[in-house]
């Protein structure tokens, strides 16, 4: 039997790029995670912020006073560090890979013991832990998506790019006969849904993609650059009080405010 | 025997090493490992055919286009259309979470129907002399509003209630706006179709003017920072810039916190920088004389047009304001929420009704809502359970039609809001949808959009039953540029200029016994919403959480108020309680609150508020 | 003394390498028929049905897996042989339109995906590499389940002895995925098959 061998392509690194002056606040992208990833609402009687939001929308001040009291709106998900990528050097269970061929840390929630070593590891707090078995109101599992597997309580979970479209890409492309997917087979459901188009997503190997371009761009910036983590995502403002918030060694004075 | 107990511990200590050489140990350890992975608890996604369906979101007037990806028929997800010509692919996040509805927890699952039908019955008849039967629709235009007003035309003393249309029955095109001032109106956050906004937002300059700096405020071109309540104030002195630009404006400029020079250029930008628009958040009178003003009428403002309906059916009751009918004279009142609309504060609604003993009845499919307050709350289906047409969004400017089809099917025992009406009023108004499709194609014009190919075929080439079964499949209808407005509503010309003093300054009383002015964070109740918007405002801090409210800390400390806890939210319309958090970029005077139904119960337009302590 | 010591130890060593050797795989598995007695070969043979008939592709490439009811009614509403299991399955499923509950020997679990169509297509497996001669057998093996952890024996274990063993086909636990992509030089990192 003759082996087939994928084609030596290079492998992808899958990227986005978040333009912060298109982000409205508006949400859209969080809730459209949860429902692509089976992510369960806020379970009964939780206390606030304990819940799973694998993308995660904060709202940023220039710490100023009114009226000079500027605001930003900056969707945080898995970074995807590239290098020295924290969470898979703590994991005790070895859960967390990069994958070699899409570059997308991959989070396996059925090998996690729930220690959430990774949890501090990552500088980003883009890991959430499952406090409780998912919960769905009587009727609401029938909406649960085949593709993604619920995960129970005790395991830690995080972005993964909507691999499970990357699958039913590729499963796509199988059936076309092709053993490679094309730009814009595949896109993570938050990129999706933003009515705004803020959140943009490509191979940054690939030197046309959107994410690629913008890592080139002056007006680019990725969180926390000097820890060396080599986040695949690059979000870019035109205002120059925002990123120089994104590179201040600690963020504005805290303003009296129970939110956010 | 001797050692008989050391015996047993020998075997024992050899049983154990040699367990440990078996497989048992080990794979008892994996599958207790899996065992508990594989938690009862946790539920397994159902696998079958996925397909894809095509239908319009019925949850706000946008009506954007939606493409439900299926397993075995039952939607799993919910997408936008891209390229569509109305929403260009975009959803909101009460859109993205449509299918859930149907198994919200909060669903009304039953309801006293025969009861309801006996009791309507029964007062309308012995009805006293100038007691009327209402029907009060939160979404004009639809199909079902033109059942009610027919019915409504065919019983003795029927009155049509609506909420006012939005700007005065005009309608928007955001294309040919080069600059817009927007008077505290959410333009990027759930106004019109967002879709049609972000697509639009490049071609226009954009100026928010609002006490704080909302999430439109803070990607605005520039954020105007005014006081709290002074929107009137603006838009009228800008409008009397306009006129006569020798107008005193010391009022203007100090309502508003404004110098005299900033006002003036203000109203210079706009004519320069034309053609403009003017839009507030409240139906501002000031606002519309400012758009004329402008010269809006005829570029960014449109005649607001809808769909051609067959000619029997304009035999048909006039739409007619709450506030504009006599108090105590309504005998039966019927209340279609089963799609959200304009809420009116329940205390307006209610001195309408007569004293003794009004039959109320309401067709919705939660239990929150006028439903608290009616004798009957009948239940109805819900987005994506049922059939029905959106009428077009404020930003269209040409008339629009498309179905928001079902794509599942409603539990039994629901009620169709609109047999239910027709039924009592004796007139028949079966298959309504299809009747008006008809007369849209009858009627030649414009373009059909079909989803699954994406193209638009002039209706001309279109089979009625192609055209009714592409309706079915969430196409939609548009009527071309240069075709006469199908059906015009509201007024023929422009709006004639308004002179008068504004009117915060009118009522004193009410600001020092209200002092707070009320604005409305993010769009509708989100409790009416999927659970999963719990990610909004419980699991981050995006949103304000629905019957909470964040005031600055001193208007807090003001109102006696400690920190992060409970108060009493007092309007002239009533009182609930509410959650306070306090927030320092809120300015002083202003109180931002996430809408729940006891909220909405007593804030309607432009209403003032105060805070007192629990 | 000390040998009857040394005795008694080995007799215990003997005694659980046999219970953990021989009679734990049994008590481990629980084992129920099929609720149809299908014949694969007969229909293979008399009605000249190819694997794909009933397993099938659908347009998108996904698979369908084992066929529902209106397959096998769409020739079974009336009796095709004079054999008993036929009769059954007419009466107390086609009759009544009641889907028979069948046991997937290869049913992953939920975080497993597995993509068909990637490998009869562009893998050019044939079915019976992994799913061993279950296309030509008269009668349906009983399903073997693990006690605890609900899998069936097929798709996850060790089978220390090859062919030893009831449920022993060729390549359906997760280490013969693994070792199948190793030898044909594919990746195999975790995010290739789990979701």
């Amino acid at each position: 039997m003759t082996s087939n061998r994928e084609h030596q392509k290079a492998a992808s690194r899958y990227g986005m790029t978040i333009d912060l002056d298109r982000c409205t606040g508006c949400g859209a992208c969080m809730v459209a995670c949860a429902v692509e990833n089976n992510v369960p609402p806020a379970h009964e009687g939780a206390p606030a912020r304990k819940g799973v939001t694998w993308i995660r929308v904060f709202k940023v001040d220039n710490g100023e006073d009114y009226p000079a009291n500027r605001s930003v709106f900056v969707p945080v998900l898995c970074q995807q560090c590239g290098e020295d990528t924290p969470c898979v050097h703590v994991c005790p269970q070895q859960a967390v890979e990069v994958d070699p061929a899409t570059g997308i840390v991959g989070q396996m929630p059925e090998r996690c013991l729930g220690c959430r070593y990774c949890m501090a590891a990552c500088p980003y707090h883009a890991r959430y832990f499952n406090w409780w078995d998912p919960q769905w109101p009587a009727g609401m599992e029938k909406t649960l998506n085949p593709n993604v597997a619920p995960r129970m309580r005790g395991v830690v979970e995080k972005c993964n790019f909507c691999h499970g479209r990357w699958h039913a890409a590729k499963e796509r492309a199988a059936a076309a006969g092709k053993s490679g997917i094309e730009a814009g087979d595949y896109v993570p459901a938050c990129v999706e849904s933003c009515p705004a188009g803020a959140i943009r997503f490509g191979d940054l190997n690939d030197s046309s993609s959107q994410p690629a371009l913008a890592a080139k761009d002056p007006h680019s910036f990725r969180l926390l650059e000097k820890l060396g983590t080599e986040p695949k995502i690059y979000y870019h403002s035109q205002r120059d009080w925002v990123r120089q918030v994104a590179a201040a060694p600690k963020p504005p004075s805290a303003k009296e405010s129970a939110r956010g | 025997m001797q050692r008989t107990r050391r015996d047993i511990l020998l075997f024992m200590g050899g049983g154990a090493a040699g367990a440990v050489l078996t497989p048992a140990p080990w794979r008892l350890v994996t599958d207790a490992a899996l065992w508990s992975e594989n938690w009862p608890g946790v539920p397994r996604p159902a696998r079958g055919e996925i397909t894809a369906r095509y239908t319009n979101c019925a949850l706000c007037p946008a009506g954007c286009a939606v493409r439900a990806r299926c397993v075995s028929g039952q939607p799993v997800s919910l997408a936008g259309v891209p390229s569509h010509p109305l929403s260009q692919g975009a959803l909101c996040a009460f859109g993205l979470t449509g299918h859930h509805l149907p198994y919200h927890p909060q669903r009304l699952t039953h309801g006293p129907v025969e009861e309801a039908a006996a009791a309507v019955s029964a007062a309308m008849a012995k009805r006293g002399p100038g007691e009327s039967v209402a029907v009060l629709d939160l979404r004009p235009g639809r199909s079902a509003s033109w059942t009610y007003r027919r019915s409504m035309a065919a019983v003795n003393n029927g009155l049509y209630l609506a909420p006012p249309r939005p700007l005065g029955g005009a309608a928007v095109d955001l294309a040919k706006a080069r600059i817009v001032l927007s008077l505290g109106a959410a333009l990027l956050d759930g106004w019109g179709t967002p879709g049609n906004v972000h697509a639009a937002r490049a071609n226009f300059h954009l100026i928010q003017a609002e006490p704080w700096q909302s999430p439109t405020a803070a990607l605005a071109d520039q954020w105007l920072p005014i006081r709290p309540g002074s929107e009137p104030a603006l838009a009228l002195a800008l409008a009397n810039v306009l006129n006569d630009p020798k107008t005193a404006l010391s009022e203007a400029a100090e309502a508003t916190g404004l110098t005299d020079k900033q006002i003036v250029e203000l109203a210079h930008e706009l004519v320069r920088n034309g053609p403009a628009l003017v839009l507030s958040a409240d139906d501002l009178p000031e606002a519309l004389a400012l758009n004329q003003a402008l010269g809006a009428w005829g570029r960014t403002l449109v005649a607001r047009a809808e769909a051609p309906v067959p000619e029997p059916w304009k035999k048909a009751a006039p739409e007619r304001a709450v506030a504009s009918v006599p108090d105590a004279s309504i005998r039966v009142l019927f209340i279609d929420e089963s799609v959200p609309g304009d809420h009116i504060p329940w205390s307006a609604i209610e001195r309408k009704l007569v004293r003794d003993n009004p039959v109320v009845v309401t067709f919705a499919w939660s239990r929150q809502g006028y439903g608290r307050h009616a004798q009957f709350a009948l239940p109805t289906a819900v987005y994506p359970e049922l059939t029905a047409d959106i009428p077009p969004a404020i930003d269209s400017p040409s008339a629009a039609f498309r179905l928001s089809a079902s794509l599942m099917a409603p539990p039994a025992g629901m009620v169709d809001a609109s047999a239910f009406i027709a039924k009592a009023a004796g007139i028949d108004a079966a298959n309504a949808l299809q009747q008006r499709a008809d007369a849209i194609h009858k009627s030649g014009q414009g373009t059909l959009f079909t989803c699954a190919d994406a193209k638009s075929t002039p209706l001309k080439d279109v089979k009625p039953a192609d055209f009714w079964k592409a309706l079915n499949e969430g196409a939609c209808w548009q009527s071309g540029a240069g075709d006469s407005p199908a059906h015009s509503v509201g007024r023929a010309g422009a709006p004639t200029a308004f002179v008068g003093p504004p009117a915060f300054l009118s009522s004193p009383q009410q600001s020092t016994a209200f002092p707070l002015v009320v604005a409305f964070s993010g769009p509708h109740a989100m409790s009416l919403a999927s659970p999963l918007m719990s990610k909004l405002y419980q699991d981050s801090d995006l949103r304000l959480a629905p019957n909470t409210a964040a005031l600055h800390p001193d208007t807090a400390r003001a109102a006696g108020i400690a920190g992060d806890s409970r108060a009493l939210l007092e309007t002239p319309f009533g009182r609930c309680p509410i959650a306070v958090v306090p927030d320092s970029s809120v300015p002083p005077g202003m109180l931002e609150v996430a809408p729940g139904p006891e909220v909405l119960d007593i804030c309607g337009a432009d209403t003032r508020a105060k805070v007192v302590a629990a | 003394m000390r040998i009857r010591g040394y005795l008694v130890f080995l007799a215990g060593t003997l005694a659980a390498l046999g219970a953990g050797w021989i009679g734990f795989p049994y008590a481990i598995y629980t084992s129920r028929p099929q609720p149809v007695d299908f014949s694969h070969k007969v229909h293979a043979e008399k009605a000249g049905a190819k694997c794909d008939d009933c397993h099938a592709f659908r347009d998108d490439g996904t698979f369908a897996g084992i066929p529902s009811l209106d397959k096998c009614a769409g020739c079974h509403t009336a009796p095709m042989g004079a054999t008993v299991a036929e009769k059954n399955f007419i009466d107390n499923y086609v009759t009544p339109n009641r889907e028979p509950a069948w046991d997937s020997y290869a049913r992953q679990p939920e975080n497993v995906f597995f993509s068909h169509i990637t490998h009869v297509k562009l893998g050019q497996l044939k079915c019976e590499q992994c799913h061993g001669d279950q296309g030509a057998s008269d009668k349906l093996r009983p399903y073997q389940e693990d006690r605890i952890s609900g899998y069936s024996r097929d798709i996850w274990g060790r089978t220390p002895f090859e062919g030893a063993g009831a449920g022993a086909v060729p390549g359906m636990k997760m280490d013969d995925c693994v070792d199948c992509h190793h030898k044909h030089g594919l990746s195999h990192s975790c995010l290739d098959c789990h979701k």
